[in-house]
Parts: C-alpha cells; sequence; structure tokens
C-alpha cells in the first residue's frame, strides 16, 4: 500500500494562518505554496481571478528552466524570480528543495514589499511542511471507495 | 507525488505523456480537450513553438470525483519529443505519478519509439522511481495508417518487459481508444494508492486492446 503524504485540517489551518498574514503584510492578492512538480499544496487570497492549477504548473516550469541559467552564471538556482506585468505581477521564491512559493501582487503594493514579507514567510511555510513530513502523516482509501465506471467519457 | 489537502478535500495526481517527436502525445491532449465538457477542465496550455512543435510542455487540468468524498485532479502533461529537449522531459516528470507511453506505430519510428522508451526508463531512474513499480500504459498510435507495424511486434519491441502492462491500439488524430488508454492508468494510479492494492492483479490482456473493442464509455463521472 503506497500512502499519499496528507495535510490535515489542523495543519491546513496552520498554513493558511501564515499565508493569510503574509498577505495582509505585503498587501498582496494571492499567494499559492506548490511542490516543484507544479502540484499545488496550498493557497490564500483571491482565487476567483485565474486557475491556479494553471499559475502552478506554468510557475513550476518557470523556475526549473532558469535553474539551468543561474548554473551558468555558478549559482545552484534563482532564489527568486520576478515577472513584471504591466498592473499585475507574480513573484516566485523557493521554499525549500521540493517547494515553491509563488505571490500575485497588483498596484497596491510594491516587490520590495513583497520580496521583504516572503523570505520570512517562506521560512515558516518550510518548518511547516519539516515538520509534517516528519510526523508522517499519509492518506490512503479503500479500493471500494474507487468508482468502477470509466472517470473520463468521450462526449 | 502530491499532499492531499483534506481541507480542500482534493487530490491531485500528475500523469505525463511521453514519446517520441510527432508521435501525437499532443493530439491526445488535444482531443481529450476538446471532448470533456468545460466544468470538468481546464484550459489546455501548450508551449509550443511557432511551428506548433512541442517546446516545453502542454498541460491539460481535468477533474472527476472518483473516490467518495474527495475531488480528484488529474494534471495531463506532455514532454517534447526531439531529442535535444532531454532536459525538460526530466523536469516534466518530476513528481510523476502515472505515465502513458505513445508510440508511433510506422515502421520507420521503430528506431525512435525504442530510443524514446529507453530515455523514458533513463529519466525515471534519475528520480529513482522504476518502470516496474510506477502505473503506465502503452498506446500504439496512427493505426490507420498503411505502413504499421503489427500490433504483436509493438508488443514485442516495447512492451516484453517482466510486468508487461496495457496497451492499446489508438488514432490520437479520431480519439479512438485515446479515452479508453487515459482510464486505464488512471484506474491502475488509483487502485496502487488504495488499501487493497497488495492484492493479486488482474494480469494485463495477451494483446492490445483493439481500435474496435473501446471500453464503453456511458457511465463516467466526467463527461
Amino acid at each position: 500500500m503506497n500512502a499519499i503524504p496528507c495535510l490535515t485540517i489542523e495543519d491546513v489551518a496552520s498554513l493558511d494562518g501564515i499565508l493569510a498574514e503574509f498577505l495582509k503584510k505585503a498587501e498582496a492578492e494571492l499567494t499559492v505554496v506548490i511542490d516543484r512538480g507544479g502540484n499545488v499544496i496550498s493557497q490564500y487570497g483571491d482565487m476567483t481571478v485565474m486557475d491556479v492549477t494553471i499559475i502552478a504548473a506554468l510557475a513550476a516550469g518557470s523556475f526549473a528552466a532558469t535553474k539551468e541559467l543561474a548554473r551558468r552564471i555558478g549559482e545552484v538556482e534563482f532564489n527568486a524570480l520576478y515577472h513584471q506585468g504591466n498592473g499585475s505581477h507574480i513573484f516566485m521564491n523557493s521554499v525549500d528543495d521540493d517547494t515553491i512559493m509563488i505571490t500575485v501582487f497588483g498596484r497596491r503594493t510594491t516587490v520590495g514589499l513583497v520580496r521583504f514579507y516572503s523570505t520570512s514567510t517562506a521560512q515558516s511555510v518550510g518548518t511547516l511542511l519539516q515538520s509534517l513530513s516528519r510526523e508522517g502523516h499519509g492518506f490512503s482509501f479503500d479500493a471500494s471507495d474507487v468508482s468502477a465506471t470509466p472517470i473520463f467519457a468521450d462526449a | 507525488m502530491s499532499i492531499i489537502n483534506y481541507a480542500s478535500r482534493e487530490i491531485q495526481f500528475k500523469i505525463v505523456y511521453y514519446g517520441p517527436a510527432l508521435c501525437g502525445k499532443t493530439t491526445n491532449l488535444g482531443y481529450i480537450h476538446q471532448r470533456i465538457s468545460p466544468q470538468n477542465r481546464g484550459d489546455l496550455v501548450s508551449l509550443a513553438t511557432a511551428a506548433d512543435r512541442t517546446l516545453f510542455f502542454d498541460f491539460l487540468p481535468l477533474n472527476a470525483v472518483v473516490i467518495k468524498g474527495f475531488v480528484t485532479k488529474f494534471q495531463l502533461y506532455t514532454v517534447p519529443g526531439q531529442v535535444i529537449y532531454n532536459a525538460t522531459r526530466q523536469l516534466v516528470l518530476r513528481s510523476v505519478d502515472g505515465v502513458v507511453f505513445v508510440a508511433d506505430s510506422q515502421w520507420e519510428k521503430m528506431e525512435e519509439n525504442v530510443e524514446s522508451f529507453k530515455n523514458l526508463e533513463d529519466n525515471l531512474a534519475k528520480q529513482n522511481i522504476s518502470l516496474d513499480e510506477i502505473p503506465y500504459v502503452i498506446q500504439y498510435n496512427k493505426r490507420d495508417l498503411e505502413n504499421v507495424a503489427p500490433v504483436n511486434y509493438l508488443e514485442y519491441v516495447l512492451n516484453n518487459r517482466k510486468r508487461r502492462v496495457q496497451s492499446f491500439e489508438v488514432v490520437s488524430s479520431t480519439g479512438q481508444n485515446v479515452f479508453a488508454s487515459l482510464n486505464a492508468v488512471s484506474q491502475i494510479l488509483l487502485h496502487k494508492f488504495s488499501k487493497q492494492s497488495d492484492a493479486p492483479k488482474t494480469p494485463p490482456a495477451p494483446v492490445a486492446i483493439p481500435l474496435d473493442a473501446a471500453i464503453p464509455q456511458t457511465q463516467g463521472a466526467a463527461r
């Protein structure tokens, strides 16, 4: 049996608390914690304006692609990436070897403020995720819980 | 492999379509995107060149309710098939949960199929994943063309490991067996994580699922 790593409701509440405080201080719109494979671990903020799943996949790709660029100038990777738009911007920073934090922000704040608060937030998130992996939460389900009918159908 | 978010009751799985250049990986995703109800899928994102060749990856998120009480999100990716993009393929394979290997059935593509399959095995090994452990199925694509190798030959070349896997005759441009192969890998994936996964498994079919024997798909959760 293979258990899937699991965030309990209490874990999510702790993580949300950290992310909520960050958004308030940095005055950003949305923050998403993802693994480097592009999977969403947690998210907080205004999620109505964009598809977070797609943002996560593209951000993981962007972070991974620039790693090689960093190597060319003697770095292991870039710890943070900033994509500047006209009104909306994205700031991404590394949490640990497996995790990235993405922040979407607009005109209400500045990249400096987001960068400043994201550093300590990333440390807090990293510490929390490390403690979860030590506690070894895992989730699995019964085979009878899985639908026997084809999952996807050709309409 | 992702983390389950118990508060939002979501599980995410990552399925990667792998195979040689121009074998039909993007066409698979395009067909799925076209045929699944918009409420059960997101946008199809393609990072491609001006000539529509995949540069980084294609990405299609799908939602389904297949485990009681949980929304299951399947994230479908393709890799760039061209040999020079191996570093990109390694990046896309990160945290992969299941693979659909898309082989081009044409005789002249056989060497590329074998190279790509070996490349998949090598790239998984770099993540400490073995092909013997990861859920995967094989598609023999482009069965509508004239110069295709017979299925038993393809089986001998690509599905001759100790653990034989489910394989499908596919025409991705018309969608034949595209959903059958997606459903197959999804079910294998789900059962891998279920509590009875140590139970003996049904051995795979001795030959590839032919085009005219596609699994009925009238009762799916996502239409």
